[in-house]
């Protein structure tokens, strides 16, 4: 009971601090942006408009306002759960992110699964002989898979399985010459609810490759991550206790040494979650994938306030949510975890 | 008593293994079931570069939307593909009232747009009106238009602030697209991004930003298209569009995203005749801006001993494998009206002999600092190689020392004379040489040979020249040859100033997929997309 009210204790704190993280983030995201060079006026007139229409159009967006004055709308609007307007086209932000994001999502829940299975698989692999063949070409995939530039890797990619064998298309996430299925925005599940199976079809062509690409360049942390951790645990007394009791290799890998070599592999993947923005930026920008990374890129680039403030406010809710996930699952599973 | 256990090998891991394996097949085998292309349309799939955030002619700036708008909408007037201005909504050329104020466009009669509403002299004003509200470009139509009437239904006037005879090429703009007042009777005042209803050979059946399905509209009053539709597509960045031609993905690419070893692979494929490839009139420009307020640059003598000292042909081969055409006038080729280019052509002892004068190359060098802008490959090996050329070519007089910018910050600090010298681009918003020469060399207020206010200012040169102004005023009020003979005077007078030095222009290029004839170009350099189609 005292565990639990700990628990609680904890969660209640960290959604507690949730809010202010995220004013921080907001703040300073704010701050940034005003600091960096450049205009979104000129991004909707062009550089060379003249001054006067320049200063027309900042004076219609807010933008002539001082700095302070328009840091307290942006925030009086934050708190009212209104994320605002994009400056390019005035479409809501929270509109654009209810487009995006579930794309962003669809591709980052499938490469996680690929790299989970993929990476646990290849760390697995080497149990049987640690310094043998196969530990050591885990141990060499852990490490190149990682240390591979996540653009370069995805660009050769692209090049052999969509150009040159044409097994995949190049880029985009549904085939031109479908109408995409309505519903959440996750199109391998609204294919399925609407039981459009060349939807469905046209949906897994285009996810193939940007989320073997990702799942591949994150699998090395899970491979690496098992690796480490099996070969401790199995070395520990409980293994060597289940071992003297008799129990086959196999009963003592899979009852006793792989549930406690996971634990730390699911804290690094509430970890890799927060990392898969980044990463999915450059798989989005190579396949031309239309996520919330690559929108997030595009609009900065066009210095467009709103929308990159309401997606870096969505991005960082979602890492805070997944890390009270992550931390509470493990929690739940390890009972030696105390807060 | 120790136990000594070693780690044994796990017995079981071999079935382990044979089961990942048989998995991993049954994946492969399903994705492999999946990977087979999928062509279920007769439609046409067209690549571009970019995503499209709005359809609404009042926003539209970039190539890609202006694109799109050519294929949705008409416009009064078009460029053809010889540079000759053609009616296209409107029924005949426009009629110029004695004082030049007052211009008259009788419009057709057989035009619906794609809501079925009549299409008339209400609805165009209404767009044009809409667009003098919140257009994000409509500076440039303010400038001209005082007011518009309609003196009877299919007839409209416009009356200007000033003559103007680029207005006739204003005309032609997509952004002046006539949309459905019916439509838009809800966004008088406000952008419809996802919808697009206009008069033009297609209708807008979906809208994603990165997607769009174009059908033809049956009630068109002009040629119906060669096509049963377009899927346009649209990518972010080079390696997919090109990937994305060359492997029979889509069928047509529009671009000019790609880098220049991908043009030059597609343009050999097309000598191959593995694919169909044109290209259509330049209204990219590319030039050196030269800071001429201060010193050194301040001295003429030394802007032209730089002017005459860039090989330009060296230059476009090394970065571009001449795939850009050098340019030695601020007008791109099609707009000039066969005039002839001002600026000197490479000359290294006429060079040598203008450092000389102004005092370099006898034991005195001049130290120039020349920025590219970082996020544009070109512009770097453009600068490098300039670099080069000059440290071969003029050691003793000039030594050229680069800086890299993010191009953001270049715009932004271009106004304030941070520049001594920096490799800039433009793009006229609309097919005219007026709007070349006057975004890039008017000035408001000038004291001798320096411009203290006005467009020089924003583009950095500081540099006007007497009676450049009013020669300019004046380019904008006369027609046909006389005209385009004003407009080279100015030409002239800023290649005898030297304040830009013009390096290239960059021609638009598509590319078809061998079955389809190759795509055509309009005036304005935009593809004809309603003649794509299979090859006759």
């Amino acid at each position: 009971m005292a565990r639990g009210r700990e628990l609680f204790r904890y969660c209640a704190t960290r959604l507690a601090l949730a809010p202010l993280m995220l004013w921080l983030i907001a703040s300073l995201v704010f701050l940034l942006l005003r600091v960096a060079p450049g205009d979104p006026v000129d991004a909707v007139l062009g550089s060379r408009a003249p001054e006067a229409a320049k200063a027309a159009l900042r004076s219609s967006l807010g933008l002539d306002q001082s700095l302070w004055h328009q840091y307290l709308d942006f925030l009086g609007e934050l708190m009212r759960g209104d994320l605002g307007v994009a400056l390019i086209n005035n479409e809501s932000v929270r509109s654009i992110i209810g487009k995006t994001l579930p794309a962003s999502l669809e591709l980052g829940i499938t490469a996680l699964i690929i790299a989970a299975i993929l990476g646990l698989a290849v760390g697995f692999s080497g149990v049987a002989k640690p310094e043998g063949k196969f530990d050591l070409a885990g141990r060499f995939y852990g490490i190149g898979t990682y240390a591979l530039p996540p653009f370069w890797a995805a660009m050769l990619i692209q090049l052999v399985f969509a150009v040159m064998l044409g097994w995949l298309p190049v880029g985009g996430r549904f085939p031109p010459s479908l109408i995409p299925p309505e519903g959440s925005g996750f199109l391998i599940y609204d294919s399925v609810i609407n039981g459009n199976w060349s939807a469905l079809q046209g949906s897994i062509r285009h996810l193939v490759l940007p989320a073997c690409t990702l799942g591949l360049l994150l699998s090395g942390v899970f491979t690496n991550t098992l690796r480490l951790h099996l070969n401790r645990t199995l070395k520990s007394d409980y293994v060597e206790a289940a071992r003297s009791r008799g129990l086959s290799e196999t009963q003592v890998v899979m009852r006793h040494a792989l549930p406690n070599a996971l634990l730390p592999v699911l804290t690094i993947a509430g970890i890799i979650v927060a990392s898969l923005i980044g990463g999915a930026l450059l798989i989005e920008v190579t396949f031309s994938w239309p996520g919330i990374a690559l929108r997030l890129q595009q609009s900065i680039n066009q210095r467009d306030y709103p929308v990159v403030q309401g997606i870096i406010v969505a991005i960082a809710a979602l890492v805070v949510m997944v890390s009270v996930a992550v931390d509470l699952l493990v929690a739940m599973l390890d009972p030696r975890v105390r807060y | 008593m120790a136990i000594d256990i070693k780690i044994r090998s796990v017995t079981d891991l071999p079935r382990f293994r044979l089961q990942a394996s048989v998995l991993i097949g049954l994946t492969l085998a399903f994705t492999q079931s999946a990977c087979q292309p999928t062509r279920q349309s007769e439609r046409l799939t067209v690549a571009s570069a970019g995503r499209i955030s709005s359809l609404d002619p009042a926003l539209a700036s970039t190539t890609g939307v202006l694109q799109v708008l050519n294929a949705l909408g008409d416009t009064l007037y078009i460029r053809d593909n010889n540079g000759k201005l053609q009616p296209q909504l409107a029924a005949t050329k426009p009629e110029l009232s004695d004082d030049g104020l007052s211009l008259t466009i009788p419009l057709r009669q057989d035009v619906q747009f794609h809501d079925g509403s009549r299409f008339d002299a209400e609805a165009m004003a209404f767009s044009l009106r809409r667009f003098l509200r919140i257009g994000s470009q409509r500076y440039l139509v303010n400038d001209r238009i005082e007011s518009i009437e309609t003196p009877d239904p299919f007839r409209i006037r416009l009356h200007l602030k000033r003559p103007s005879s680029s207005i006739e090429s204003l005309l032609t703009s997509p952004y002046l697209t006539p949309v459905s007042p019916k439509a838009y009777a809800n966004h008088a005042d406000r952008f419809l991004n996802d919808r697009f209803i206009g008069t033009g050979p297609y209708i807008l059946s979906s809208f994603r930003n990165t997607q769009q399905r174009l059908l033809p509209f049956r009630n068109y009053w002009g040629p119906a298209p060669r096509n049963v539709g377009l899927d346009l597509i649209n990518l972010s960045n080079s390696t997919a569009l090109f990937g994305a031609l060359v492997s029979g993905e889509v069928d047509v690419l529009l671009s000019n995203s790609l880098d220049e070893d991908q043009k030059r692979a597609l343009s050999h494929r097309a000598s191959q005749n593995l694919l169909r490839e044109s290209q259509g009139p330049a209204m990219n420009i590319t030039f050196v801006t030269l800071r001429s307020n201060t010193p050194p640059l301040q001295s003429r003598t030394v802007r032209q001993a730089l002017a005459h000292s860039l090989n330009r042909r060296l230059i476009s081969t090394r970065v571009s494998y001449k795939q850009r055409e050098p340019l030695r006038s601020l007008i791109p080729p099609s707009l000039r009206g066969g005039k002839t280019e001002p600026w000197p052509t490479y000359n290294l002892a006429e060079a040598r002999k203008l450092f000389q004068q102004a005092g370099y190359c006898t034991g005195r060098q001049l130290q120039i600092p020349f920025t590219y802008r970082t996020n544009v490959p070109s512009d770097r090996l453009m600068a490098l190689t300039w670099q080069a050329q000059l440290e071969r070519d003029l050691p003793n007089c000039v030594q050229m020392t680069l800086n890299g910018v993010e191009s953001t910050t270049v715009y932004k600090q271009l106004s304030e004379g941070s520049f001594q010298a920096v490799i800039l681009d433009w793009g006229g918003s609309y097919p005219d040489p007026e709007a070349y020469l006057a975004p890039l060399l008017s000035c408001k207020r000038s004291n001798g040979n320096i411009c203290e206010a006005g467009e020089a200012v924003d583009g950095g040169t500081f540099w006007t020249a007497p009676g450049l102004q009013e020669a300019l005023s004046r380019s904008d009020m006369l027609k046909g040859e006389q005209r385009l003979h004003e407009i080279a005077t100015v030409d002239s007078m800023a290649a005898r100033g030297a304040p830009y030095i013009p390096i290239w222009f960059v021609a638009p290029k598509a590319w078809a997929q061998n079955r389809l004839s190759s795509p055509t170009f309009n005036g304005s350099g935009l593809v004809n997309l309603a003649q794509l189609g299979e090859r006759r």
